[in-house]
């Protein structure tokens, strides 16, 4: 799915440059789920906004299914973030004034599907994480964790190849999150995603197949047998 | 993903199929579809800051109200300046040819000393010969010429002077001259049969001071004219009465006791097309280079009086005011445009990390902006016509004092009631203007919505 090679992402703060990512190596594989650990500021979000088509890396390859995603123009790399890679955010950013079922449909507008094709998808992935009687709420009418599961509906509604969550759960409590953990997991099992999942919560990198750990824009992966 | 399906997301795709289905390019794009989630989305928006758009709106339609009022007033002004012009020269005359005498003393509005009364005097406009008026309509672009007298009677009424004023007018040519311009409120107007007729048509101011009706008889320097009809002109302007042209040289007398058929002191002409205009005036001064010929714009800067000065505020103060409160409007509307859209950076960014196009956000944001443009031209039309309803309420009486001639030294003095016009083309500009101003408030935050990255969808996460 995903090989990094040298990917280098720096910043300009003032007069410093400062490496958000440094020289880093990494293979992602078709359906494999990765959980990114680190501590803020490590240099986490930088990268899974890198596997995301959100930013171009410094320097470097970052070979996305046989495309490097750091030499393809803006309207590539907009159509691969419409087409195949989907985004579950720590703080939901759900449209305010959409209802659930049109955030989901927003997701299916660069598709350039009919309304009636994106209004049963939308449907579909509201039904598929048990939101189907929640489809005309607005945000504001639903809880936390509903919202989350209308961002993942969102996420998944156009069956992308790759899944990339940032802190997903990191907004919610306890029993919430591990039925949020819990739906994630069948979808990723039952629709062969690849998943990178990028949190702070031991309890939940541990669901993933591998573990990596950022350190000042360095990945290393956790060996599997640790504590 | 050009083998990317279409079926439900709740049925598994293999990892294998999706692995294959990343392959080569992306999905080619299908155009795009033109759906109602566009106004949905832009009706929501609008909706949840309605205070914000409202105040746009208003803030645009404040601006082009304004606009649109001094345009009203403008024209009515120049409508009013127009009034006038046709009141002296008759609607129908694009020019006016004279010859300005070196010593004229009285003007239409009274004798000077030592005249003789009850006879009829020409005014301070020099004696034209009838045959010019033969050779101008021969011009070429010329459509019609007729020729005019004006003269005054002083008459003693009860051992005081008074005197009154008496236009001889072509009959054959009843669309140009002084008597186009009134509206017959009684009797007839003149026949081309009544060249040589003993008749008369009176304005309805000098027949109401007079108790003279249509059916009426006067005397006029010892002859007796039927009266045929009554005239109001617009501005109040004109002669008090007015005969066939004929008439008034036969019994006109120049200072010096001369007969004055065959003379008239103004020419009339009407051009073939308004485009013409200039061309028949450079013409006639050509042929009459000691003539004065005087279209109606030229004679529209010796329009003096109120209504002159009311002119100069319009043009000069309400045209710059009307502007910069339409630039502050619109600044304004820019400002709050790129405020909103700085309030959405995440939702912005999170629709560009959905896979939305730069272009379909701008055009979110534009279609946003242009409905804000449309409710503040609906809003600039509503102040406008406000605008021009009070203006035509409280609006006093003006007056236009015409100078009538270089040299002629005679000038009129007619009220005039300045209303306040909207025209079409006004409620036209008004709404392009809101849109615009909407439209170039929207840029502003489209181009600010289009400097937004993806990844502002993470800002403040940390």
């Amino acid at each position: 799915m995903y090989t990094l090679s040298n990917v280098t992402k720096t910043y300009r703060k003032g007069h410093q440059s400062i490496a958000a990512v440094n020289d880093l190596d990494l293979t992602i594989a078709d359906g494999e789920w990765l959980a990114i650990q680190g501590r803020t500021g490590s240099g986490k979000t930088t990268l899974l906004q890198l596997l995301g088509a959100l930013d171009h890396p410094s320097s470097g390859v970052i070979n996305f299914d046989g495309r490097d995603l750091a030499r393809l123009p803006e309207a590539d790399l907009t159509a691969a973030r419409g087409d195949s890679i989907g985004f579950v955010f720590q703080t939901f950013n759900l449209i305010p004034t959409l209802s659930a079922a049109e955030n989901v449909e927003a997701a299916l507008i660069p598709q350039r599907l009919s309304a009636a094709e994106r209004r049963a998808l939308a449907a579909d992935a509201l039904a598929s994480v048990g939101l189907a009687e929640r489809a005309s709420h607005l945000p504001s009418e639903l809880s936390g964790g509903q919202q989350q599961r209308v961002g993942i509906a969102r996420a998944l509604v156009k069956e992308p190849a790759v899944l990339l969550a940032d802190e997903p759960t990191g907004n919610l409590d306890v029993d919430t999150r591990d039925e949020i953990m819990g739906l994630l997991e069948v979808l990723w099992r039952d629709r062969g995603l690849t998943l990178v999942l990028v949190t702070h919560d031991t309890s939940i990198a541990e669901r993933a197949q591998r573990v990596a750990i950022m350190r000042d824009g360095h990945l290393s992966m956790e060996d599997p047998g640790s504590p | 993903m050009t083998t990317k399906r279409m079926q439900p997301p709740a049925v598994p795709r293999s990892r294998q199929e999706g692995s294959e289905s990343q392959r080569g390019s992306f999905r080619r794009r299908r155009p795009p579809a033109t759906d109602r989630f566009l106004l949905t989305y832009l009706y929501r928006e609008l909706r949840s800051r309605l205070r914000q758009a409202l105040l746009i709106a208003l803030g645009l339609g404040f601006g082009v109200g304004l606009v649109v009022t001094v345009a009203a007033v403008s024209a009515g002004v120049g409508n009013a300046q127009g009034a006038v012009l046709h009141s002296l020269y008759g609607i129908g005359t694009d020019l006016t040819v004279a010859s300005p005498t070196s010593g004229g003393a009285s003007n239409r509005s009274g004798a000077g000393a030592g005249a003789i009364p009850n006879v009829l005097r020409p005014g301070d406009l020099g004696l034209l010969p009838t045959t010019w008026v033969t050779r101008i309509s021969r011009l070429a672009h010329v459509a019609s010429a007729a020729g005019g007298l004006e003269l005054t009677e002083l008459t003693q009424s009860g051992g005081v002077p008074q005197s009154f004023s008496v236009d001889g007018v072509d009959v054959t040519h009843p669309g140009l001259g002084p008597l186009a311009s009134g509206t017959l409120t009684s009797g007839h107007g003149f026949s081309e049969t009544d060249g040589f007729s003993n008749v008369a048509i009176l304005d309805a101011n000098y027949a109401a001071a007079n108790k003279l009706s249509a059916g009426s008889a006067i005397t006029l320097d010892g002859t007796s004219f039927h009266v045929i009809g009554i005239t109001s002109q617009a501005e109040g302007g004109g002669a008090d009465i007015y005969l066939p042209l004929a008439r008034a040289q036969a019994l006109a007398r120049s200072s010096v006791g001369k007969s004055l058929t065959g003379y008239v002191d103004e020419i009339y002409v009407a051009a073939a097309s308004s485009a013409d205009v200039r061309a028949v005036q450079t013409e006639i001064t050509r042929l009459f280079p000691s003539a004065t010929v005087t279209s109606a714009s030229s004679l529209a800067s010796q329009v003096s009086g109120s209504l002159a000065s009311t002119a100069r505020l319009i043009n000069d103060l309400g045209k710059w005011v009307a502007v910069a409160a339409l630039a502050t409007a619109f600044a304004i509307a820019g400002l709050l445009t790129a405020a909103a859209v700085n309030r959405r950076v995440r939702e912005l960014g999170t629709l560009k990390a959905l896979g939305w196009s730069t272009r379909r956000i701008v055009t979110q944001i534009m279609g946003e902006s242009a409905v804000v443009g449309i409710l503040g031209a609906l809003v600039g039309i509503a102040i406008g016509f406000a605008g021009s309803a009070f203006v035509d309420a409280v609006a006093p009486t003006l007056t236009a004092t015409v100078s009538q001639g270089a040299g002629s030294g005679e000038s009129t003095t007619v009220p005039v009631h300045l209303t306040a016009d909207v025209s079409e083309v006004a409620v036209i500009v008004a709404v392009l203007l809101a849109i615009a101003g909407a439209l170039v408030a929207g840029s502003v935050g489209a181009w600010r919505a289009s400097k937004l990255q993806p990844a502002d969808a993470f800002a403040q996460i940390g």
